[in-house]
């Protein structure tokens, strides 16, 4: 995916929505190419089981680099229904490729409310652009 | 100019020393506030970085007998014992918490500065070796970062951070002379044949950070709402052993 087509947390998360075969709307999240950045050499990720219930803003997994521990947050409300295990053993793919084998995890959405809070890419864009100055 | 609290606090557990860094951070994220604290251990701890398996600590058994505690930071385990001990908690939108290396980079680089008034010549770590995670050694001492603070070539001070919506912790320790229950780290006085007391090291740090920061340091106390969060952390979180064993 392009970042083009995906929403931006404030928080640095990424979300791409589409419908599952039943016609759930299903968020993919992962980590901005931004954030990544910024957070070099990541050594260890922790992320939540399948079924977890999540909330817009809430953390839902952790990472670290360089000896600093960050929260990752939610950036929809729902229910995590599938997870991107196989990222721990291979976090380079995360910065690597951050917009498709980077996805963290899929989270189907039980409200909508959150997406309207999230930034397209080119509101996103200029928020970083303020975080660097 | 601003001015940002000190707190200076007596030895206390490691369940406390970790809960009270914790509810700077949640309080910070709230209000904005800057603080930074020195600290101390009751008796020589060891402290887990938050991703480390607890199982560990088989590997070093002069520590076998300290008590222990799962911080909320990464890096390697740390034996505090002879050493200072410090927190700096900035709200996010602070310059020096942008992005981890920054705040590093600040609390490193004054601690350099300080030690310079006793004629040590300390250096930051450069282009450290990158290993695998499996590989890196249990203590944090044995392992090498950028921006850890070297003399002879010796780490004789670490940092770590936890970095959340709103707010950034930072601590770390200098190791100031050798512990018994870490035989194998030399600590300053070792390395540079000076004994620094913790309180001149602390009170000659504050003063290049608040040079570097042009801002004056107003010592405080933690308000009651902060006692009120660090007494729930130790409960729920610092003093159990679901925490502490969690990997």
């Amino acid at each position: 995916m392009k970042p083009e087509q995906l929403l931006f947390a404030k928080t640095h998360e990424w979300v791409h929505v589409a419908p599952d075969a039943s016609g759930a709307k299903i968020a993919t999240v992962g980590i901005s190419a931004f954030a990544l950045e910024a957070l070099t050499d990541l050594v260890y990720i922790e992320l939540p089981k399948v079924g977890r219930e999540v909330k817009a803003g809430e953390p839902f997994g952790e990472i670290e680099s360089v000896k600093a521990v960050s929260d990752l947050y939610s950036p929809v409300d729902g229910a995590v229904v599938a997870v991107h295990d196989a990222l721990a053993n291979e976090l380079e793919s995360l910065a690597a490729d951050p917009y498709e084998n980077g996805w963290i995890v899929k989270i189907k959405l039980s409200d909508e409310t959150a997406l309207a809070d999230l930034l397209d890419y080119p509101a996103y864009q200029k928020q970083c652009a303020e975080e660097e100055h | 100019m601003d001015s940002w609290r000190l707190l200076e606090c007596p030895p206390a557990r490691g369940d406390w020393n970790m809960a009270v860094d914790a509810a700077l951070l949640e309080r910070a994220a709230a209000t904005g506030q800057v603080s930074l604290r020195f600290y101390a251990w009751e008796e020589p701890t060891l402290s887990l970085g938050y991703f480390q398996a607890i199982g560990g600590r088989r590997s070093h058994p002069p520590s076998n007998a300290c008590p222990i505690v799962r911080r909320p930071t990464g890096g390697g385990a740390i034996v505090h014992d002879r050493e200072l001990t410090y927190s700096l908690v900035m709200p996010r939108a602070s310059k020096y918490a942008r992005d981890a290396s920054a705040l590093y980079r600040l609390v490193s680089g004054s601690l350099v500065d300080a030690l310079g008034d006793w004629g040590v010549k300390a250096l930051l770590c450069e282009n450290p070796p990158r290993l695998p995670a499996a590989d890196e050694p249990f203590l944090c001492f044995q392992r090498r970062s950028g921006w850890d603070v070297l003399v002879g070539g010796a780490k004789i001070a670490g940092s770590a951070q936890r970095r959340r919506q709103g707010a950034v912790l930072g601590h770390g320790s200098v190791l100031l002379s050798r512990s018994a229950a870490a035989p194998e780290l030399a600590g300053l006085v070792e390395v540079s044949g000076v004994a620094i007391p913790s309180a001149a090291l602390g009170a000659a740090w504050q003063e290049r950070l608040a040079k570097a920061c042009r801002i004056s340091w107003r010592l405080g106390l933690l308000d009651e709402t902060e006692i009120e969060l660090a007494r729930r952390l130790v409960d729920e979180v610092y003093g159990s052993e679901r925490w502490t064993r969690r990997r």
